[in-house]
């Protein structure tokens, strides 16, 4: 149980290794497109 | 066979949880401080950590820290890895009145918190996956060997006399000297405009401050580690230095710059209680008055310097942890006193001068290899992934750049 264990958290781990870096995946917005600050209420 | 205490099981059990409650405290405190752009990514540092190293403690962490030494008091052996043999029944080691799984989950609250400190030095321009990589790193490499020398009978500094009570070395020593290196080694945000960034949302940061004050009975009256009357003392003595430095940080800030600061009081209570942290289980009331003038004029001094250097440690960790940890360090071998906890050793004022020359010792030895440490794994972890995110990522904000999402709607 102790490896079935130690071998989740590896799993987990090499997955956070192949996930976007940047989140470029993202269908929300590109990280180099900067948000409509000014659209926000109150100073960035 | 010890037998187990149902009071103590009970309060120990309470304060594993208040000290929990600390971690989203402390991402309430780190959020209210940054850029509404950043809030969510610097609350997410905090609230990830708390699950992250809540796995990584139960597979090797507590082992590490807190099992059986390997032989030269520096780090634990694997013999409790994924917690085998950690048990319902007391252990014949720690806290012989409380389940042993009561008193790992206690200490994985503190192993929890401490990493989650130093995220305030690269607030605002750190890769979510080299973050990641780097709690990991540092809670295995620098935490858990550290809380071994300091808190395991067999750790080298436990054994040289140091006295630790809830970790003002640790704890904060450690990651307040990490941050001032991860603050050096990522470099100042673009964009800054001095004076320093303005909070986005100071009651958050007051509501954090208020959670990290609550919870801070249960990491100092806690690590009395029973439901006892040395335990009623870290209480006081805890809140009473919290209160000390916060009224002395803000009649500084009034005097220096004219006005009451609302952010002193409370970055002035959390200095206070880093300071008394070392020290709650070993002096008197009476004494953490005094540490907590103390500590809120040399931080409250130490963030100033910080300005002129121009560090940009974001959050200030260095000078609230890092210098609050040391000065509690030494505070502990001027204060204490068998008085107060006949375990521990009287310090310079009953006639005990070397007690302050062990804890500077610890404080430069637990300094020293947390800066090492910690400059090596950055170097190793920015070569895996850049640490530091790119110039239009930091412009747009690490809450869209790097987790899509925003915290306050339009």
């Amino acid at each position: 149980m102790v490896i079935a264990a130690l071998v989740c958290f590896a799993i987990l781990f090499v997955a956070w290794m192949l996930a976007p870096t940047d989140g470029r995946r993202s269908s929300r917005a590109a990280p180099e497109v900067a948000p409509d600050l000014a659209a926000l209420p109150g100073p960035a | 066979m010890p037998e187990i205490s149902a009071g103590d099981t009970a309060w120990v059990l309470m304060s594993a949880a208040l000290v929990m409650l600390m971690t989203p405290g402390l991402a309430l405190f780190y959020g209210g401080l940054v850029r509404r752009k950043n809030v969510l990514s610097t609350i997410m540092h905090s609230f990830f950590i708390l699950g992250l190293v809540s796995v990584t403690w139960v597979l090797w962490g507590y082992t590490l820290a807190f099992g059986p030494d390997t032989g030269l008091g520096i780090i634990g052996g694997l013999d409790w890895l994924a917690l085998e043999g950690v048990t319902g029944e007391p252990s014949s080691v720690y806290a012989s009145t409380v389940p042993h799984l009561a008193f790992m989950a206690f200490q994985m609250m503190f192993a929890i918190i401490t990493p989650a400190l130093i995220t305030g030095a690269f607030a605002e321009r750190k890769r979510f996956k080299a973050f990641v990589l780097f709690a990991v790193a540092w809670s295995t490499l620098v935490y858990a060997p550290v809380a071994h020398w300091v808190w395991s009978p067999d750790g080298w500094l436990f054994n040289l006399g140091v006295l630790d009570f809830a970790g003002g070395t640790v704890v904060h020593l450690s990651s307040g000297v990490a941050a001032l290196v991860a603050a050096l080694f990522i470099g100042r945000r673009t964009g800054l405009v001095e004076p320093a960034t303005e909070p986005h949302d100071v009651p958050m940061t007051v509501l954090g401050a208020g959670l990290l004050w609550f919870g801070w009975f249960g990491f100092n009256a806690g690590s009395a580690l029973g439901a006892n009357g040395l335990a009623a003392n870290a209480f006081v003595t805890t809140n009473t230095a919290a209160a000390m430095a916060a009224i002395t940080w803000v009649t500084l800030s009034w005097l220096h710059r004219g006005t009451p600061s609302v952010l002193g009081a409370a970055i002035g209570a959390v200095a206070g209680l880093v300071a008394i942290t070392p020290a709650a289980g070993f002096v008197t009331p009476a004494a953490s008055v005094v540490i907590g003038l103390g500590v809120g004029v040399v931080c409250y001094g130490a963030a100033l310097l910080r300005l002129r250097a121009r560090v940009d440690d974001a959050l200030d960790v260095f000078s609230v942890h890092g210098v609050g940890g040391a000065f509690g360090a030494l505070a502990t071998g001027v204060f204490a006193t068998v008085a107060v906890n006949p375990a521990g050793t009287n310090g310079l004022l009953a006639g005990n001068a070397g007690l302050v020359a062990t804890q500077a010792l610890a404080a430069l030895v637990v300094a020293a290899y947390s800066a090492v440490a910690t400059a090596a794994i950055l170097v190793v972890v920015n070569l895996v992934v850049r640490i530091r995110v790119t110039a239009p990522a930091e412009e747009a904000g690490l809450d869209l750049a790097q987790h899509g999402e925003i915290a306050y709607q339009p």
